[in-house]
């Protein structure tokens, strides 16, 4: 046995993946999505997740993804099984008259909401399944039908009570996952309840409720709805724009305390988990994002213009925009599909790019920073399970695009 | 003196800090694995058993088959990890065989991906035609009530599509049912046409599935010879009697399925599914107009109208501006000029000696249909 497991000091989790690096895996994964007609997507997801199990330090033993690309492919193409039928009715539902087809829209809406629930419970199945630390394999058990019925009821429920009942949903939902959550032989226990999430839900709606009012009372006020033969003021969206923004902060604060407390509800027989996040440093992140975003943006704009001056040089000649001289320019129309294609492409790739690098690798670190975790030498005597060959991939979260990390 | 790592079973959660140790008997070697402390043997693992998994750079993480799923080896440090790489060349071998295993199973699913993407767009003509073709007559014709209703519906503030003259025992009406009549003759369809001349300011004519035809009087006003009409008429037939409406709606279904599969959102909702199923849609939409041309010219095989004048009326209502050449690609009709080309090498070789489509008395009849256009638009100026 290993001396320094025997101090039963906490333990802090390290995180040790740069955003550089991150970057690169991204960018040559979006590069191969190109000639690959998106199929890389299943390789870069595993390499993604390759980078953030083996940055994850606990303990002096790295997490590893076992996972792989070609799991993933395979479970995508059984979720189509599902996806070919319901196209099928969607194609014959529009066929109907207006009132039937309408119906029978709204219909597919709710069931593929619903069906986002499984997907979910699935996915994190999957990841989990497919995690190794200390050479045991993590696991999660419960059914993914049981989870769907479950979320579903509960957002039927935020509905009807305008989301008052948010903080039931949210506790029950986390107890749900990790008391079907397994670490080898041994099983999570949750111990958070609404009453952890109550007074900063309701205080938090409570502010977003009046910060938002006053902003629209003075919006409204300030004539951003005209009323009969009045001029439209821009002022008026003032403040509008700040209480939206103010809200915003309110929200970020309410999953900072959610985050801190529901991870911190978690235990594996001795060993408990105690994460600390701060509303400043989930700030940070969307702040981050937001600047990178603009910069990025920004570049392709300014790299854009160029490439058009060099293709259509004459449309920009004696300082002004010429239309007619721009439209004639793009006489080949596969140089303006392309070139349609491409700009599409790039804006895309910028903004999963940024959002990736500033807003789930942020989380990521902010989380794994935060965490410290006592009592982790009583674990040595966990037993490994046996092997779960059951799941192929993540079905239907690949084909519905909820996927998490 | 081993090399320090530390070794996870696979069993238990427990870690050990190890030595290793390399044992070479004659071509097989072997990787000891022993407790740092006491020096006991925890493991042997045979060199060609061996394979690293993936790890950050200045980790090695190893495996082995026949082993438990979990156990790993695991050194860190470039100077250690040099001296295992170099001890086990078989590691870099097998990190080579696994990437050229993965780049195999990517090629085979992207060429199998392609040629699914080359089959449908050459396919889906053919397919869908067929899948129409077994869609019961009677099916596409409540299918056509139900978008002629949804249609009208979506036109309500702009006054609905009515029929300029509703006595189908008129002159007009019973030249338009006379012509219809002979321009399916022969065709085996089994609609019958319904085709009806309305009021209203777009210049359009369009046929629904089901045979029922909508010829809009802002076209009619612009028609300037019966052969125009004729041909612009005989060109809808066309669409009704190879039941483009239905397959179109059978190969929009299929290009979003498609297109939601590349992207991996079967929900379809994004700007990139829509941008490329409107590309590969309005290929097919070109190649049905470019068919329901083809027909109009077969018609004027037995009636006595130019099917240029087609060309000529459509493209006096919707001039190809330098706009619509360069998004050519994405537009549903074929450019006016090549159109008007392909029709007149299809016209050139007409019998001589054949029945005109309408009498001159029948063509002021329809002309007047919707009213004299002049005192119409007098009206509507008030």
């Amino acid at each position: 046995m290993v001396g320094e497991q025997g101090s039963g000091e906490p333990v802090q989790v390290v995180f040790s993946g740069s955003r550089r690096e991150l970057g690169a895996i991204l960018l040559r994964g979006y590069g191969l999505l190109v000639p690959t007609i998106g199929l890389y997507r299943f390789w870069l997801t595993s390499w993604r997740r390759r980078f953030y199990w083996s940055h994850t330090d606990i303990g002096g033993d790295r997490l590893e993804y076992t996972g792989n690309a070609s799991q993933l492919l395979l479970g995508f193409l059984m979720a189509l099984a599902v996806f070919v039928p319901l196209y099928g009715l969607f194609f014959y539902l529009s066929t109907l008259s207006t009132e039937a087809a309408f119906v029978g829209y709204g219909g597919i809406g709710i069931f593929i909401w619903f069906l986002v629930g499984y997907a979910i419970y699935r996915g994190r199945d999957f990841r989990l399944s497919r995690t190794l630390w200390r050479g045991i394999r993590f696991d999660q058990t419960g059914s993914a039908w049981g989870y769907a019925f479950r979320r579903f009821g509960w957002s039927v429920l935020m509905v009807f009570t305008g989301g008052l009942v948010y903080p039931f949903m949210a506790a029950n939902l986390w107890r749900y996952r990790y008391r079907h959550s397994w670490y080898g032989d041994r099983q999570f226990s949750f111990a958070g309840s609404w009453r952890q999430l109550a007074w900063p839900y309701y205080t938090s709606y409570v502010a977003v409720l009046l910060i938002g009012g006053i902003g629209l009372v003075a919006g409204i006020g300030l004539d951003v709805w005209p009323g009969d033969g009045a001029q439209l003021n821009p002022a008026g969206f003032v403040p509008i724009a700040i209480s939206a923004l103010l809200c915003g902060l309110v929200a970020l604060f309410y999953q900072s305390r959610e985050v801190t407390r529901m991870f911190s509800s978690i235990e594996l027989e001795a060993a408990r988990l105690t994460v600390g996040v701060s509303a400043r440093s989930l700030f940070w992140i969307y702040l981050l994002f937001t600047l990178g975003l603009t910069i990025t943006v920004c570049l392709l704009l300014v790299g854009g213009l160029l490439v058009l001056g060099a293709v259509a040089g004459e449309a920009f000649a004696g300082g002004s925009f010429d239309m007619e001289a721009f439209l004639g320019n793009l006489r080949g129309s596969f140089a303006t599909v392309a070139a349609i294609i491409a700009g599409y492409l790039l804006i895309l790739g910028a903004f999963s790019l940024n959002r990736e690098v500033f807003i789930r690798l942020g989380y990521w670190k902010l989380v794994a920073h935060g965490a410290v975790i006592s009592g982790l030498d009583n674990l040595g005597g966990v037993q490994a399970r046996d092997e779960d060959k059951a799941l192929v991939g993540e079905g239907l979260a690949d084909a519905l695009n909820v996927g998490a990390y | 003196m081993g090399i320090p790592g530390r070794f996870h079973d696979g069993l238990s959660a427990a870690v050990h800090l190890v030595e290793l140790d390399y044992e070479r008997r004659g071509e097989e070697g072997t990787l000891i694995v022993r407790d740092a402390g006491q020096g006991s043997e925890l493991a042997r693992w045979p060199a060609a058993e061996l394979y690293a998994v993936h790890a950050p750079k200045d980790v090695l993480r190893l495996a082995a088959n026949r082993q438990p799923t979990g156990a790993r080896v695991i050194v860190e440090g470039h100077k250690d990890i040099g001296r295992i790489m170099a001890t086990l060349p078989v590691l870099h071998h097998k990190r080579r065989q696994e990437t050229q295993r993965q780049v195999r199973i990517a090629v085979t699913a992207t060429v199998a991906l392609a040629s699914v993407i080359v089959a449908y767009l050459f396919g889906v003509p053919v397919l869908a035609g067929r899948i129409a073709g077994l869609v019961p007559a009677a099916w596409e014709q409540s299918l056509g009530e139900t978008v002629a209703t949804q249609m009208e519906a979506s036109l309500v503030e702009s006054g609905g599509l009515p029929v300029c003259d509703p006595d189908p025992k008129s002159l007009a009406n019973r030249a338009l049912t006379r012509f219809g009549r002979e321009a399916l003759n022969g065709s085996g369809s089994p609609f019958e046409l319904d085709i009806r001349v309305v009021r209203s300011d777009i210049p359009n004519a369009f046929a629904v599935p089901g045979g029922r035809i909508y010829f809009f009087s802002a076209l009619l006003d612009r028609a300037t010879s019966p052969d125009e009409f004729a041909g612009v008429l005989a060109h809808e037939i066309g669409h009704v009697v190879y039941r483009h409406g239905l397959e179109h709606l059978i190969s929009t279904a299929g290009t979003g399925a498609l297109i939601g599969f590349i992207l991996g959102d079967m929900t379809g909702l994004s700007v990139a599914a829509g941008l490329g199923a409107t590309l590969i849609d309005s290929r097919f939409s070109r190649v049905s107009e470019l068919e329901a041309d083809r027909y109009a010219a077969s018609v004027a095989q037995r009636l006595d109208f130019n099917p240029a004048g087609l060309a000529d009326l459509i493209g006096r209502v919707g001039e190809d501006d330098r706009f619509a050449r360069a998004l050519a690609l994405f537009s549903t009709h074929p450019l006016t000029e090549d159109r008007k080309a392909a029709l007149e090498i299809l016209a050139a070789e007409r019998p001589a000696g054949l029945e005109p489509p309408f009498s001159s008395a029948e063509w002021d009849a329809i002309r007047n249909m919707c009213g004299d256009p002049y005192l119409r638009s007098r009206e509507q100026n008030k």
